[in-house]
């Protein structure tokens, strides 16, 4: 298959995995899908496609719009977009960005295998339980103040070494080091400090996880060895964001974009698109709310790392968590958006806008860089890779379904110069909600898992389990076998559940 | 359809004809990865009540019991469609701070002029320098007594608010 069309668009295959979708009278630059041609069938199944063009129609964007091979329909932008606007003449878009911002994926090792920890998994999963709060109205790991609050807003991970939630390694093992330095407190309403304040540290619901799991393969020794995988390890993916703050924090300025920039919302091909002009006063006030938000679900991620890590001191009867080496390997973002450098060429039409590719002469320019449902995947070398990392690229973290395998990567050298530096998140949806609730049981979802691959799954809500059974989501496999094809994110390790809590 | 309930709304809409009860309606519709709300009234009021215990619905897992104090909220915006996205985010925010989950809501929405009191022109008037007020109580059912999931927030992801010949249609789409 060398074309597709699919809802009135036509894509053609420009090299392997890489279909660009045609440029019509509205499209300021070509939008791109990576993905082979049984993920494009279903990407094209839905409106994953129109969302996608439509971004491409954004003022500032830079060629091209994209979609990871993970994509599916999402509001405004596809979930797995990855844009990037110019930061003098673009905008910054809160769709392009998700309520749950820095929802992401953290990966805590262990020194414990497979046996040492089977005929504990219940057990386990109980006291994983017990000890994160999941679902809705649990709290948090820890009893929060608008005091700790602002700090933890402020200062990220750095406010939880202070606190004793962690260690100084863990933020050196963090994307930006768990703090992004333009975080601006004031931009941040009361409403959103007010729903933050009882969620510091609680997991939410819906796709969000805490899964105990084992390294199954090994696909690149040198790089599992410098990020100190081997197979048969057990380690621990935590998978949630920045809960009702972030959620309130979007909210609020899709609310405010509406109301202070009304023409440049009509402007836009969809009122979901809703961005604010790069350079305008609320772009700056939600860039630093934004990266507030995005301290906050590093340290809700870390509170949570620190109850989990206590648990399992706990469980297999350790002195301390130290003494199961429970060490942070990386926490990586997947709804957020962030002023990066990347060379681009000049365009030669009319529009004068920017692209990835092309063979005129390459220039740095800052860009918005919006990753919706996709993980930045830089390579070796990148000054922005933590120097725990640098000389390997940074570890790039791909959570498949609570049945199927999960998978370490790590960023590929292509990356930068096919999609600004991305690769896919997840599996990606391919089923609703409300038809997996009618073709599964969460019971019978639990027992199956349990009985027929040792895997061992608690939950706040039978429905979250039906909702997020195994069947619902796209072949992981699939989509992974696409970023390593591509060289945008590397296969390094694959994981598979031994435990699982769902909120 | 995967889940409809018939609710009794008590408001005050201009639209309805005084001694008559508002019967209202809602229905989860499917979305690829997130939770879609379809509701029917015979009033704005209604509709915008409906469309809040549809809400309540897709978060709640079985029964709801019959507990909780009811508390009011009241929004203000610019459009009604403005003032809809106001009022269920207000539910969600007061979901999480006081920790229950709003059920049985009840909404009288108006037009008012900007600062001073109601327009007269109903909930169709098109004057300029009006708002649209919501008013609304709902029943909040402490999380600690049900089982509940998160719904992140509301979205305007093919948001329809329109009337029809037997009173006001919506469709919103919640992000999960």
């Amino acid at each position: 298959m060398t074309s597709f069309d699919a809802r009135g668009h036509h894509l053609t295959e420009v090299e392997p995995d890489v279909w660009e979708l045609a440029r019509d009278d509205e499209m300021r630059v070509p939008a791109r899908v990576l993905a082979s041609e049984a993920l494009l069938e279903q990407i094209g199944g839905d409106k994953t496609l129109d969302q996608l063009r439509n971004v491409a129609c954004m003022p500032g964007v830079v060629a091209p719009a994209l979609c990871m091979p993970d994509g599916h329909q999402g509001y405004g932008f596809p979930v797995g977009g990855v844009a990037a606007f110019d930061a003098e003449d673009g905008c910054i878009s809160p769709a392009g960005i998700g309520f749950d911002i820095n929802c992401g994926v953290r990966m805590v090792k262990t020194n414990l295998t497979y046996d040492d920890v089977r005929g504990h998994e219940e057990e386990l999963v109980d006291a994983l339980f017990d000890a994160v709060p999941c679902g809705l109205g649990g709290g948090g790991v820890h009893d929060g103040n608008h005091t700790d609050l602002d700090e933890a807003l402020e200062r990220g991970v750095d406010w939880c070494v202070e606190a004793g939630y962690a260690v100084r390694e863990d933020r050196l093992h963090c994307e930006d080091e768990g703090q992004r330095p333009d975080a601006d407190l004031d931009a941040v309403s009361k409403k959103a400090r007010d729903r933050g304040a009882s969620q510091m540290g609680s997991l939410g619901s819906g796709n969000h996880f805490l899964e105990v799991q084992r390294v199954t393969d090994v696909h690149d020794d040198e790089t599992a060895d410098a990020f100190g995988l081997a197979e048969d390890q057990i380690v621990v993916l935590i998978h949630c964001g920045s809960r009702g703050l972030g959620h309130q924090v979007c909210s609020d300025y899709l609310r405010r974009i509406e109301q202070e920039h009304p023409d440049f919302l009509e402007s836009l091909p969809d009122k979901d698109l809703a961005a604010a002009p790069a350079g305008s006063e609320l772009a700056e006030e939600y860039y630093g709310a934004m990266c507030a938000a995005i301290n906050f679900a590093w340290v809700n991620r870390q509170l949570i790392t620190h109850a989990v890590r206590e648990t399992f001191a706990d469980v297999f009867d350790a002195p301390d968590w130290e003494a199961l080496e429970m060490d942070l390997l990386y926490d990586v973002a997947h709804n957020i958006a962030k002023r990066e450098t990347h060379e681009v060429v000049a365009g030669e039409d009319d529009d004068g806008g920017y692209s990835l590719y092309g063979d005129g002469e390459r220039v740095d320019r800052e860009l918005f860089v919006h990753r919706k449902g996709a993980t930045r995947a830089f390579p070796a070398g990148h000054p922005d890779v933590p120097a725990a990392y640098r000389e390997v690229g940074q570890p790039v973290i791909i959570p498949g379904s609570m049945g199927a395998g999960s998978y370490v990567l790590k960023g590929g050298d292509g990356s930068l110069g096919r999609s600004f530096g991305s690769t896919a998140h997840g599996a990606g949806r391919l089923m609703s909600r409300t038809q997996a609730k009618d073709e599964y049981w969460g019971g019978d979802v639990q027992d199956d898992l349990r009985e027929d691959s040792d895997i061992y799954v608690k939950a706040a809500s039978g429905a979250t389990i039906a909702e997020e059974a195994p069947g619902v989501y796209k072949d992981v496999d699939d989509v992974v076998g696409v970023s390593d094809a591509l060289g945008i994110g590397d296969l390094v390790v694959r994981t598979y559940p031994v435990c699982n809590v769902k909120g | 359809m995967l889940s409809s309930v018939l609710a009794v709304a008590s408001d005050d809409d201009h639209s309805r004809l005084p001694g008559c009860v508002a019967v209202t309606s809602f229905t989860l519709r499917d979305h690829t990865a997130d939770v879609a709300v379809e509701a029917d009234a015979d009033s704005l009021g209604g509709v915008f009540a409906a469309l809040a215990d549809g809400m309540a619905a897709a978060m709640a897992d079985g029964d709801v019991p019959d507990a909780g104090e009811r508390f009011a909220v009241e929004e203000r915006a610019e459009s009604r469609e403005a003032v809809l996205y106001d009022y269920l985010s207000r539910l969600l925010y007061e979901r999480d701070v006081r920790g229950v989950l709003p059920v049985d809501s009840d909404a009288t929405v108006r037009e008012v002029a900007t600062g001073s009191g109601d327009t007269g022109a109903g909930e169709d008037g098109e004057e300029d320098a009006s708002e649209w007020v919501v008013e609304a109580t709902a029943r909040g059912v402490p999380l600690s007594e049900l089982h509940a999931r998160d719904l992140k927030a509301v979205t305007y992801s093919e948001m329809v608010l329109e009337p029809r010949e037997s009173g006001w249609h919506a469709y919103v789409v919640f992000d999960v």
